[in-house]
């Protein structure tokens, strides 16, 4: 079984990439890559649906054993049951689903990304008081700078702060993010190789 | 029965309101209300993601040409719809335990595909545009006719980005080689360039951070105003 998985892996990480590389030689091979990522969006769109009856069954588990915070599962779960019968009754575009985009989930999205606010004020004095040193004195007047910077104070610009804070953030802070963007793809590159030659097995087979 | 639009906007505002207020009652705490919100919102949300993935995922990929097929009569594509319903089949027992290793041939080819993408997209996404463009900051044809000032502002500021850049992945080389006492360090060269590469991560999560948070920011202003003006609209429908 794990010679097989580790086959399908590689013929089929090979032909997408191939789709991307060699098309110039072979121009079938784009048609094939196509091909194969619509499959691969079918099966993903399946594996979504599997996901949610995963999250369904563990807090319907949580409900059924009278767990701490059953309650709460049993809010998700009817919740989900809800809006699922009615999203494939009514389809995702119907006034009532659209009701209940813009009522609950926008809403609540931006609210929690709203309450981000305080939770990151917070994490910046906690790390104000327990870490003092170089890189989170950098990191705090960098945001503080740039903040300041770029934001409209009710006093009105503060002098030079402006052009300091665009080239303090279009140089320097550029320098770093290209330097971990290069890191994070040299990162994602050696694991897609470790997936393709089968020396990482992450969907199991040891 | 028709509902009219005002009524739908009364009942959608109603319970964005709502919503809003039971998520901020967490400046007061990790407390039951945020809590019946977030569970709340995570199952709409779950919910509605399900419904979007079956009408535009499952059925025009999966059951549209399963049935156009039969319908057809033609072989080779009954052939290839019956293949990859099999293949969802076999996902599906992924739900189960007990069937769950029959699903791995499915999930292995869905890795597969999803680690050449990411493989691709990590190439030409982002390493090789991350590089051309460190290099073309060094193009000085921009320059050409203006100032020596202009010159020497464009190529420090270029020198920066690539010493930023260099020092930066410095500090994620993490070879490293035994010591007499058996403990592993890196090279002191190494070690002295990852100390300054601190310096540029620490001003590039900076920036992030002053990025999320005028973005967060944003989204606290829209909300607050959002409750402001359903107040204000519902004493005007009243008065």
């Amino acid at each position: 079984m794990r010679v097989i998985t580790v086959f399908i892996v590689t013929l089929s990480g090979l032909a997408i990439l191939s789709g991307y590389f060699l098309t110039d030689l072979f121009p079938v091979l784009a048609e094939v890559q196509t091909q194969i990522l619509n499959v691969a969006i079918t099966l993903a769109g399946v594996a979504m649906l599997v996901g949610i009856f995963n999250l369904v069954s563990v807090h319907t588990d949580k409900v059924r054993r009278s767990q701490k915070g059953g309650v709460y599962s049993a809010l998700l779960v009817i919740s989900l049951l809800i809006t699922l019968v009615l999203g494939i009754i009514l389809r995702p575009g119907h006034v009532a689903m659209q009701a209940v985009v813009n009522g609950i989930i926008i809403p609540t999205e931006s609210a929690l990304m709203g309450i981000l606010t305080i939770s990151l004020l917070y994490a910046a004095i906690r790390l104000l008081r327990r870490r003092v040193d170089v890189m989170s004195i950098i990191f705090l007047l960098t945001a503080a700078i740039i903040l300041f910077g770029s934001a409209t104070l009710p006093f009105g610009d503060i002098p030079l702060l402006g052009d300091f804070a665009r080239w303090w953030s279009q140089v320097w802070a550029l320098g770093g993010m290209r330097g971990i963007l290069i890191g994070v793809g040299l990162g994602a590159l050696t694991t897609g190789l470790r997936v393709l030659f089968g020396a990482d097995r992450p969907y199991g087979g040891s | 029965m028709l509902i009219s639009a005002d009524l739908i906007n009364l009942v959608t505002g109603l319970i964005s309101f709502l919503f809003t207020l039971l998520i901020f009652s967490y400046v007061l705490g990790d407390n039951p209300l945020f809590r019946i919100a977030v569970y709340i919102f995570v199952g709409v949300s779950a919910g509605y993601i399900a419904a979007v993935t079956w009408w535009q995922v499952i059925m025009p990929r999966l059951v549209y040409p399963l049935m156009s097929a039969i319908a057809s009569g033609n072989m080779l594509d009954l052939g290839l719809m019956l293949a990859l319903l099999f293949a969802a089949f076999l996902l599906l027992t992924k739900a189960s335990p007990h069937l769950s290793g029959m699903g791995r041939i499915v999930v292995a080819f869905l890795v597969g595909v999803g680690a050449a993408v990411t493989l691709a997209g990590a190439l030409i996404g982002t390493l090789i545009p991350q590089v051309l463009g460190t290099i073309n900051a060094f193009d000085m044809t921009f320059v050409s006719g203006k100032d020596i000032g202009y010159f020497i502002e464009a190529i420090s500021n270029s020198v920066i980005i690539l010493v930023g850049t260099v020092l930066t992945l410095s500090y994620f080389h993490f070879g490293a080689r035994p010591k007499a006492d058996g403990s592993m360090r890196r090279l002191g060269l190494i070690e002295a360039l990852a100390w300054g590469g601190r310096i540029f991560i620490g001003i590039a999560l900076g920036a992030v951070f002053a990025g999320v948070y005028a973005a967060a920011l944003t989204a606290l202003i829209e909300r607050i105003s959002s409750l402001i003006n359903f107040i204000l609209e519902l004493l005007g429908k009243f008065q």
